[in-house]
């Protein structure tokens, strides 16, 4: 049997047992599982249990929980909420200031975690109602906290460059590091859509009001202490590491610890945020980290066939395209996917088949990391099928409808286009930061 | 058989509720297992133990915890039809899909036991300076994956009865 058709019946199967609706890593692993029972025998019964055993060798990954831990230690205890009043009273004399703000604050916060459901929770839940009563309007808030809380996936720490570092066998120092320029520079855009478009219409984010704005010089001064939170953090976490003292396992525990111990001392430890942040802690892990078992599995697979390999001379040579038309033709399909595929799934699927065939085409993979990670952002946020826009209605207030949800990102979803582009075009975006620190 | 599927859900959903209860916590052994690892790297010298302990708390963690995530439902799905099913047709459905998963979890049990028990007969160690045994880990993840298969079984049971109009 031709590889290419091994590889692409492996495809179609499992796509089709995903629609069944039955657990995504239940749907991955059988199809890995059958595949291998076919081609080899009874030699192939060994392939997930030795995927379990790979997974633990890989040391990176001991992360994960720790920074999904620190994400729901943020979004549950509330401890951001000064940070929000601070951007607040900074920002608030401008027009369209709060929205502003609020993407300043997923900034912070992404530099506290690496998924974009604390940012999200933190977003709609403290900052949507305040921007809501205050005349914002509700469909470009709607999408500021959407755009800005997928910043959280792309700032370090990002629990989903640490997934990608894993597939791709990059270095998640250096992949970290790429993200950074790259993420600030879609703030930016972000924050100069939300600039324009407030000029050109003042009702969209009206200005505080006068007494409200009447806020004396030493209170302010004062709420610009809560940004030594976000700070303190993410130094406790990346002094260490940058000097070399700790590894970023280590280094994301003590982030972890860090911001448990805030929440202690600031009272905001109750039982039921305990409660719900282990728990949450354990069921996101354990999602994961079963999904990602699967996917090892079904790599393990594919990689026996040598399907890469094939795919690759079915495009290059026999189809005639360049590797920039495939790469394009990649990020599109991925965006695609995206759309109607379920995020976490999207993730571990589409790594194993097209980061392997990046690598084979010739480009950097620290770079198509984060190029992955923006088209991944980008998914989120794509109806009909978004984490993001099911988060945020699950967590809206009722007068935003699904269809002010799905109005709400198009303009920030050709935002990102736009930078996605930017990054393809112009490498060093995302490769000059790892490289001046790594010195290559 | 009614009665043997009632006793058989109670009794296997009250186990691996506990066991993931319990796992819940260990993600404070392995920050303090890291945290340990920071310190006496930073002020005395390194612990050799610190890694791959960490590496079999994090194992332990995800595999004795999974039948507890089944419980709560909270494994994605892929929801493009399955969402906008109604509750008696997402039962059916899963009554029969849930066995792939099942088939799967079997493959994996099966390579489990057999590499455990390589490990027992030659005394396997992991081949770094700490140089720990590895079946107390593999035996974990046998035990683990097995109660993963037991709560497939209890979830396909809690169906069947839905679907027999029977109150659990």
């Amino acid at each position: 049997m031709p590889y290419e058709f091994i590889a692409l019946f492996m495809f179609a199967t499992m796509m089709l047992m995903m629609l069944t609706g039955q657990r995504v890593f239940g749907a991955i692993g059988f199809v890995a599982v059958v595949t291998a029972l076919t081609l080899w025998g009874t030699g192939g019964s060994d392939i997930p249990f030795s995927a379990a055993m790979k997974l633990m060798k890989w040391y990176p990954l001991l992360t994960l929980p720790m920074f999904i831990f620190m994400g729901y230690i943020l979004s549950e205890s509330k401890i951001a909420d000064d940070l929000y009043k601070m951007f607040h009273v900074w920002m608030g004399p401008l027009n369209g200031g709060l929205a502003i703000g609020t993407i300043l604050l997923m900034v912070l916060v992404s530099a506290m975690n690496g998924l974009s459901v604390a940012g999200m929770a933190i977003g709609a839940t403290i900052a949507l109602p305040e921007l809501l009563r205050r005349g914002y309007d509700k469909v470009m808030v709607t999408g500021v906290i959407q755009a800005g809380s997928s910043l959280g996936i792309l700032v370090p720490p990002s629990v989903v460059l640490v997934l990608y570092a894993m597939i791709a066998r990059q270095p998640v120092g250096q992949l970290w590091l790429a993200g950074i320029v790259p993420g600030l520079m879609m703030a930016t855009l972000f924050i100069i859509y939300i600039v324009i478009r407030c000029r050109m219409n003042p009702d969209l984010g009206p200005a505080l009001s006068e007494e409200e704005r009447n806020v004396p010089l030493a209170t302010k001064l004062k709420l610009l202490r809560a940004g030594l939170l976000p700070f303190g953090i993410f130094a406790a976490m990346m002094v260490p590491f940058v000097n070399g003292w700790t590894s970023l396992v280590e280094s994301s525990a003590i982030g972890a610890m860090s911001a448990f111990m805030v929440a202690v001392v600031k009272g905001r430890m109750t039982k039921i945020v305990f409660e719900n942040s282990v728990r949450q802690t354990l069921l996101i892990s354990c999602m994961f980290m079963w999904i990602i078992l699967a996917a090892l599995g079904f790599g393990a697979v594919f990689d026996g066939v040598g399907a890469v390999k094939a795919i690759d001379t079915l495009f290059t040579e026999q189809l005639g395209l360049s590797p920039w038309t495939i790469l394009i033709l990649m990020q599109l399909s991925f965006i695609i996917m995206g759309t109607f595929l379920d995020d976490t799934a999207m993730l571990v699927i589409v790594a194993p088949l097209y980061v392997p065939l990046v690598g084979a085409l010739g480009f950097d993979l620290i770079w198509y990391g984060v190029l992955y990670t923006i088209t991944t952002q980008i998914a989120y946020m794509t109806p009909p099928f978004g984490y993001n826009l099911f988060l945020m209605r699950a967590m809206a207030p009722p007068e935003i409808g699904l269809v002010d949800i799905y109005r709400s990102i198009i303009p920030f979803v050709l935002i990102m286009m736009a930078a996605l582009a930017l990054v393809m075009i112009f490498p060093s975006i995302a490769l000059g930061l790892p490289e001046y620190v790594y010195g290559k | 058989m009614t009665k043997f599927m009632f006793r058989y859900v109670k009794f296997v959903d009250a186990i691996n509720y506990r066991i993931g209860r319990t796992a819940m916590y260990g993600i404070f052994v392995l920050a303090g297992v890291l945290l340990w690892s920071s310190v006496s790297k930073t002020f005395f010298d390194p612990s050799l133990w610190t890694l791959e302990m960490a590496q079999f708390g994090m194992v332990a963690y995800y595999i004795l915890g999974g039948p507890y995530s089944i419980q709560m439902g909270s494994n994605v799905r892929m929801d493009l039809l399955y969402g906008s099913w109604s509750p008696r047709k997402k039962m059916w459905f899963d009554s029969f899909t849930v066995f792939f998963l099942m088939f799967y979890l079997g493959v994996m049990l099966y390579g489990a036991i057999d590499s455990t028990a390589y490990s027992f007969k030659y005394n396997e160690r992991s081949p770094t300076a700490w140089r720990p045994y590895l079946w107390p880990i593999k035996s974990i993840m046998c035990f683990g994956i097995f109660l993963m298969l037991l709560q497939c079984v209890s979830e396909l049971m809690k169906d069947i009865l839905h679907l027999r109009g029977e109150e659990i």
